[in-house]
């Protein structure tokens, strides 16, 4: 599967194996009326920061899950470094920073005996957590900015801290790939100016590939070198440079254009290059009709 | 002092002896379990495990009338620890699928399945009760009041023996699972992402605090069981936030409602199983009043 993936990329010209591969994927909840993603195509090079950007209930956590492996059902192949999505889980080469709603703040731990967990949970019983896993816990202390927080309770941090924490846990297993799902939820402007430097870190010390998920443009748009846009399907692309006021306005229309049932219309507004081609100007989007007429759009719909 | 008679008189002594031990036993697997009960919101699980120990206990009661099994003895004890641990795995089942079909809840489930064990094990202990008296075996068949506030008279050396097996077993488990365990309990949606067997992790514990529900029961009873797999922790985590600090005050809280609730029995006259559930939540209320958190 690992050498479909990597010829398949070399074939399409991409640079490097690929990190995370989707092709056509589709996914729907049972019970659900319409689908959650639909004939999504993805594709991360390693080492990339890649941010997915797009309404609640646009299907970017149920990405996330698919890629993790925490959900089956779906149609379509995923892969991550070569591997099935579960198989990589196990593998310990991806790692994720939920959104923080999931822990437990009341549990007695400090932020070193977290992110331990994060480095050194499969360890055997009988033998304490080693000199590399305590020394990849520092790192990824120091690397995150959380050295001085090591031994508060990480039930007295505050929104940004904690954020930190879970990224430190996160890396301390010395993952291949992050996934980050609405690392931005309740923290401030300079809080999210600070994750975007702390992804570039991430990136430059140890070339970990990023994904980071959110409804909220800011969180995006500083730390990743692409931005995809999903609403069920993946859209398009976007550099950072090309998130104008605009183009914002084009891709938060997504929750209007749902509300008012133009997504059912097969009506789409997009984000596109700064400077490529049309769409952001308000007179409509060639990839838009092309959705709507059921052709692909210059990639197949791919990202 | 009442309570040196007791534990001086040898008679008295001998009766009371193995209901302290396994008092403290249970006291040990409870204080293991219960921080992370409190920590993961289990309350109502527990009582829900707790009060399937009815349906367990009707169970027993039905093969001791018929003589397949002695009262009181290892079989009876296999018997509800299998019938609340089945218990405990329907509730996340049945409650599972109706969180997943958004028809119900997990609590819906355990209310339903603690009811319907209730309701089963009267039923099953009335039927068990005329039965024996029909055969001429009216003392196989437990009492209702034993039953719900447990009797330190019913315990012996082999309840110590098999309590001590299962605070040991608890205490082994907890330890050797302590990295998956601790990561579940503090975020498990991310120990599931990091490949954690979160759901191995949930049964193991549900089959804990069947053993522990079903060890505590001898002297506590049924519904005060409950207590000693919440309160312990609950007061442990009012006073820390520090991991050891926690676990150990939970053990220690737990032995000292033990020890409290005896002597308060014995000074009283009043039943341990309340008794040592009062100490508990006094140490719980100064815990509230005096702790950081």
């Amino acid at each position: 599967m690992g050498q479909t993936a990597a010829s398949a990329a070399k074939t399409r010209g991409e640079s490097g194996p690929l990190a995370i591969l989707c092709e056509g994927v589709s996914f729907t909840y049972p019970g659900a009326d319409a689908p959650a993603l639909e004939n999504v195509t993805l594709r991360v090079p390693t080492g990339e920061r890649l941010g997915i950007l797009g309404p609640n209930g646009g299907g970017k956590s149920t990405l996330l899950s698919l890629i993790l492996g925490l959900q089956g059902g779906h149609t379509g192949r995923i892969e991550v470094l070569g591997m099935s999505p579960g198989r990589a889980r196990a593998a310990g080469t991806i790692a994720y920073v939920a959104q923080r709603t999931g822990l437990e703040r009341a549990m007695p731990l400090s932020v070193r005996q977290a992110v331990t967990l994060g480095a050194a949970w499969r360890e055997p019983p009988w033998r304490g957590a080693g000199a590399e896993a305590r020394a990849r816990v520092e790192a990824a202390l120091d690397l995150v900015g959380a050295g001085a927080l090591a031994e508060r309770p990480i039930g007295k941090l505050s929104g940004g801290e904690l954020q930190r924490a879970l990224i430190a846990r996160a890396l301390a297993a010395r993952p291949r790939i992050l996934l980050l799902d609405e690392p931005a939820v309740g923290i401030d402007v300079a809080g999210q100016r600070l994750l975007a430097e702390l992804l570039e870190r991430i990136r430059a010390g140890m070339g970990v590939t990023t994904v980071v998920v959110s409804h909220d443009l800011r969180a995006i748009a500083a730390g990743s070198d692409r931005v995809a846009c999903l609403a069920r399907r993946l859209h398009s692309h976007v550099s950072p440079a090309g998130l104008t006021p605009q183009v914002l306005a084009e891709v938060f229309s997504h929750d209007v254009a749902g509300l008012v049932g133009l997504e059912g219309r097969g009506v789409h507004v997009h984000a596109h290059e700064a400077g490529g081609a049309g769409g952001t100007g308000g007179g409509g989007c060639a990839q838009c009709h092309d959705d709507a007429d059921g052709a692909r759009g210059p990639e197949g719909g791919a990202v | 002092m009442r309570t040196l008679e007791y534990l001086s008189d040898p008679v008295l002594r001998s009766i009371y002896l193995p209901g302290i031990g396994v008092g403290a036993l249970a006291a040990l697997a409870c204080g293991i379990v219960s921080p992370a009960v409190v920590v993961k919101r289990l309350g109502f699980v527990g009582q829900g495990i707790s009060h399937s120990a009815f349906g367990g206990i009707g169970v027993a009661s039905l093969l001791a009338a018929w003589g397949l099994i002695e009262t009181g003895g290892r079989a009876e004890f296999a018997v509800v620890v299998a019938f609340c641990a089945a218990a405990a795995w329907g509730m996340g089942v049945v409650g599972g699928a109706a969180a997943g079909r958004r028809s119900g809840s997990e609590d819906t489930a355990i209310g339903v399945f603690l009811v319907a064990s209730m309701a089963l094990g009267a039923i099953l202990v009335q039927v068990a009760r005329e039965h024996a008296l029909a055969s001429g075996r009216a003392g196989d068949v437990r009492s209702w009041e034993s039953i719900l506030f447990g009797s330190v008279s019913v315990t012996g050396m082999e309840e110590v023996r098999l309590c001590a097996a299962v605070a040991g077993l608890v205490a082994l488990s907890a330890w050797a699972f302590r990295r998956p365990g601790l990561f579940w309990a503090a975020d498990e949606e991310a120990a599931r992402a990091f490949g954690v067997p979160t759901r191995a992790v949930r049964a193991g514990l549900m089959l804990a605090l069947a053993l522990v529900v079903v060890t505590t029961m001898k002297v506590a009873g049924v519904v005060l069981s409950t207590a000693l797999l919440v309160l312990p922790g609950a007061t442990a985590l009012r006073v820390s936030d520090r991991l050891a600090t926690v676990w150990g005050l939970s053990v220690a809280v737990g032995l000292a409602g033990i020890g409290a609730g005896f002597v308060v029995s014995f000074e009283t006259g009043w039943q341990p199983g309340p008794s040592i559930v009062a100490a508990l939540v006094a140490m719980y209320a100064a815990a509230l009043a005096v702790g950081k958190r």
